[in-house]
């Protein structure tokens, strides 16, 4: 009897998980890209960032 | 990666970034780099949630015209519902961000942008009226506006003249792309002006659309708005545009008048580059001299 299990459910091909990986990197550049953004801003602006009008 | 970046439209998005740009040079007061490289990068990706949706919502169209057909959705290579997520997303950051940090008003009038061109344009205009660019083609004109709306807060004739210009060249524009892809239209069912009404009248449209649109461009010059090396730039582009207009009037001759609506579509980009490019130059010119001064 062997101890190694097969994997239940969906098991991704190799291309898929090329593409997952690929799908989280862009996300997580894109998070960066605004978080940098906020930050910038929020310096640029100064105590005005609080103001808020239309 | 290469097929999200594509269902952005990239060459759709240059020209609405660059645009976009003329609209934040020219506005007048201050407004800091950090904003305007905000109130772009927006625009921009505003430009490809609606480029993303488009292609979301004609994918079926897509498939059976030849210039389209390599796009990621009919090749199989991004589904459907994956674009929508992708271009529901994109607009949702874009109209927020541009909003939370630049001003709500052109936070709005991105949202506006997108919504015309995704709802108003594909899912109505275009498969239902041959005028489906004229109007549709107001939601390619917008992005300078927006840009004006971000850096100032508020509207004023200079962006409402580049949105008139925009808004005019679209249809010479786009109807001398539709008379060479016209079998491409007819197959797909998209009721496009030479398919609808035949190339005879598109041809002669696209004349009249040229002379109103050599008339919107020189305008701004005798009205005070821009300078006399717009104006003068504006005239020279003019008549090289209403020469192709009426070269592709008069060769209906099959070899000939491909060559003609295919050099008509080729200077059309041209010329509102050189336009806006021109309108950017004179900023220049008037800071340089400012400097001197």
């Amino acid at each position: 009897m062997s101890d190694r299990r097969e994997p239940d459910g969906i098991v991704l091909t190799e291309a898929q998980k090329r593409s997952r990986r690929q799908r989280s990197i862009a996300i997580a550049l894109a998070l960066g890209v605004l978080v940098v953004l906020f930050f910038a801003v929020t310096i640029v602006k100064g105590p005005a960032v609080l103001n808020r009008p239309m | 990666m290469g097929d999200y970046l594509a269902l952005l439209k990239p060459r759709v998005m240059s020209l609405v970034i660059f645009t976009a740009l003329v609209g934040l040079v020219i506005a007048p007061g201050h407004f800091h780099p950090v904003l305007a490289f905000t109130s772009l990068l927006c625009i921009a990706v505003g430009a490809g949630a609606s480029g993303a949706l488009n292609m979301a919502l004609e994918g079926d169209i897509d498939a059976l015209m030849s210039r389209t057909a390599n796009r990621p959705i009919p090749r199989g290579r991004v589904t459907r519902d994956e674009a929508m997520a992708f271009g529901i997303t994109l607009a949702f950051f874009s109209v927020m961000t541009l909003g939370i940090l630049v001003n709500w008003y052109a936070g709005a009038l991105l949202a506006f942008t997108i919504f015309f061109y995704v709802v108003i344009y594909t899912m109505w205009l275009k498969r239902w009226t041959a005028q489906n660019i004229v109007i549709g083609g107001a939601a390619g004109s917008l992005p300078p506006v927006v840009a004006w709306v971000a850096a100032t807060g508020s509207l004023s004739v200079e962006p409402l003249l580049l949105f008139l210009i925009i808004f005019f060249w679209t249809p010479p524009h786009f109807w001398a792309l539709a008379l060479f892809r016209s079998d491409d239209y007819a197959r797909a069912g998209i009721p496009m002006l030479p398919v609808v009404a035949g190339p005879d009248a598109t041809r002669l449209q696209i004349l009249l659309y040229t002379i109103v649109l050599v008339a919107v461009a020189v305008a701004p010059w005798p009205l005070g708005y821009f300078d006399a090396i717009y104006g003068v730039t504006s005239l020279v582009l003019g008549g090289g545009m209403m020469a192709c207009a009426v070269h592709v009037y008069r060769r209906r001759e099959r070899a000939e008048s491909l060559r003609a609506t295919r050099r008509m579509f080729a200077f059309s980009i041209l010329y509102l580059f050189a336009l806006f490019a021109t309108l950017l130059l004179e900023v220049a010119g008037r800071a340089i001299a400012a400097a001197i001064g």
